[in-house]
């Protein structure tokens, strides 16, 4: 069997994110530290696990993004995937999605992947839609929001459970090879280990440089960013933490809350 | 030809989600900017009840569309019926919920029909003549506006994000119905299967206090149960990351693949507040933040925002309030 996995390097959670000057993105400042993206990290995961129950199947790891973005296909060896590639684009700020998955789309096309897994959406752009799209170019059956699966390798088909709303599940019988994007929570996603990640230090990534001719002309383009607008009062307690308390406790009072 | 804003109702175990009336809102909205009919389109196994029941309470044209397929949502059908009837209906805007099902279709479906596609679409606005869409980004932490370059634009609505439509229906609307069969080839449905528990503890709590990934370690989870313990008829809630990392049962997870939950009060103790999060708990009548991160976004929909570690807050603020009780 052979699995691509996708994933994408983000700034880290708490990394405090700052307007770029045109406010078209965010600043790509020296102090932002970068991770791979948490889904993806469920995505990688779960290749692994799926390599681990079917031996002889091979995980390779793809990501497009600027130089740095090679950090986070070594990431993905170092968990336990085979092989990294990397489609290297300038540091543009933000990718549409649809430029993201037409790159991986031609990286995939003739190379037989049975399943193509990347995490439910990227923590930085949050758009939860290169999954679909790369589906979708591929001509390929996808799933979302996946927290379940079981691959049958006699029946070529992959069983999956999608988290949908509430407490329920919709699941699905896909034909392979499918695309599936990983919702959190389905595994517990391992640290590296250190062997793989002096493998990974050693090996060469397959590096692709996108050129601009492989992009298809975005549909929709980011005008600006900002600061979202206060939906309520957001009243800031001042104070040492004992005023906190007691005007909280205070205001609770007030609304008989408590 | 006639162009349109479409809305693709959303149902769920034989009765309209509440989201569908939202898209509808959301589709008026447009229509300010973009001076054309709105059409819904309904795909299910059997709706025509239903939409009827949109028809009369908007008067607007309700397309059914009936498989006998479609027992349960399938995303392989929705494309495929959608992918051959949105065209004819010159869409210059499709409105899809932003749930497991619309997210789960819409950026395939966009990619057959060559529209543009905007997920979790919480505003809109015009600019230059052309319509925007705000959007969160980096958890919430900023907004994006976006734009498109040509029609059609698929856009992908959080639900929440626009009050239910009311309409002063003049008509009775009317429906079409049309009876297709599209089987799915590449992918099956075998039903939704309902998770063990039930998250009524939470949904039906008067007081909801909700543990974020600030709470560090599981141990601490404690102080968030001393802090429910405050109020009566409160529960103890989390995002979904806690629920992840199994500090707390799946069905205490608030938020938009969790329960939707209205308490009178509701504390988000360590929560950065990712708008998936926010979908499940923006309507709670009163809402108290606790995070060390000032430009944290639960503080945006918050009455009242303590800049503090909880771990060390809250248990003064235990004491503070067993003090005046004494």
């Amino acid at each position: 069997m052979k699995i691509l996995i996708c994933v994408k390097q983000v700034p880290e959670s708490d990394a405090a994110i700052k307007m770029d000057d045109c406010a078209r993105w965010i600043r790509p400042e020296k102090s932002i530290s970068y991770k791979m993206n948490r889904f993806d990290e469920f995505a990688v995961e779960e290749s692994v696990l799926i390599k681990e129950a079917f031996p002889g199947t091979r995980v390779d790891a793809i990501s497009v993004g600027p130089a740095r973005a090679a950090m986070v296909v070594k990431r993905a060896i170092g968990m336990g995937a085979d092989n990294g590639v990397h489609v290297e684009t300038g540091d543009h700020g933000y990718l549409n999605p649809l430029i993201v998955a037409s790159l991986i789309a031609g990286y995939a096309r003739d190379r037989q992947y049975n399943l193509i897994l990347t995490g439910i959406m990227s923590e930085d752009a949050m758009h939860g839609m290169v999954g679909p799209m790369l589906a979708e170019l591929l001509s390929l059956p996808c799933a979302t929001s996946v927290i379940f699966e079981k691959i049958s390798p006699e029946t070529e088909t992959i069983r999956v459970e999608r988290e949908i709303k509430g407490g329920y599940r919709d699941t699905l019988e896909l034909k392979c090879p499918a695309v599936l994007t990983i919702q959190g929570g389905i595994n517990k996603p391992r640290y590296p280990s250190l062997s793989n990640m002096l493998r990974a230090k050693h090996q060469k990534l397959v590096t692709i440089v996108a050129s601009p001719d492989d992009r298809p002309g975005p549909r929709e383009e980011v005008m600006r960013v900002s600061y979202p607008q206060k939906s309520r009062s957001g009243m800031v307690l001042e104070g040492g933490r004992e005023e906190k308390a007691a005007r909280l406790l205070k205001i609770l009072r007030e609304k008989t809350l408590i | 030809m006639t162009k349109r804003i479409v809305v693709i109702a959303e149902h769920f175990n034989g009765r309209l989600v509440p989201v569908t009336f939202e898209l509808l809102a959301c589709a008026l909205e447009i229509q300010r900017f973009r001076q054309v009919p709105i059409s819904v389109v309904i795909l299910g196994d059997r709706v025509e009840d239903l939409a009827h029941e949109i028809a009369g309470a908007s008067g607007l044209e309700v397309i059914a569309i009936q498989d006998p397929d479609l027992i349960t949502y399938n995303g392989e059908i929705y494309k495929n019926i959608l992918g051959e009837v949105l065209p004819e209906l010159s869409p210059v805007c499709i409105c899809i919920a932003h749930t497991g099902q619309g997210w789960d279709f819409a950026p395939g479906l966009a990619v057959r029909l060559g529209a543009a596609c905007i997920t979790g679409v919480e505003r809109l606005f015009e600019e230059d003549g052309r319509i925007c869409f705000t959007r969160a980004i980096f958890g919430g932490k900023l907004v994006a506006d976006f734009r498109v370059a040509s029609d059609p634009t698929i856009i992908t609505v959080q639900p929440g994000s626009f009050k239910k439509a009311s309409f002063e229906a003049r008509t009775l609307g009317s429906v079409i119905l049309r009876t297709v069969s599209y089987q799915s080839r590449q992918s099956r449905s075998l039903g939704i299967k309902r998770a063990k528990e039930e998250s009524s503890a939470v949904t039906e709590a008067d007081v909801v206090v909700s543990a974020g990934k600030g709470i560090g370690r599981k141990e601490n989870l404690e102080i968030i149960e001393r802090l429910a313990a405050l109020f009566p008829k409160s529960a103890v809630a989390g995002s979904r990351s806690v629920c992840d990392s199994k500090w707390l049962d799946r069905n205490r997870q608030v938020g938009l693949t969790g329960a939707s939950v209205n308490p009178r009060l509701y504390i988000a103790a360590g929560i950065s507040g990712a708008s998936q999060h926010i979908a499940g708990m923006r309507s709670s009548g009163f809402i108290v933040a606790i995070n060390t991160d000032p430009n944290a976004a639960i503080f945006n929909v918050s009455d009242v925002c303590v800049v503090e570690d909880l771990t060390a807050f809250i248990p003064v603020f235990i004491e503070a309030c067993e003090k005046s009780n004494a």
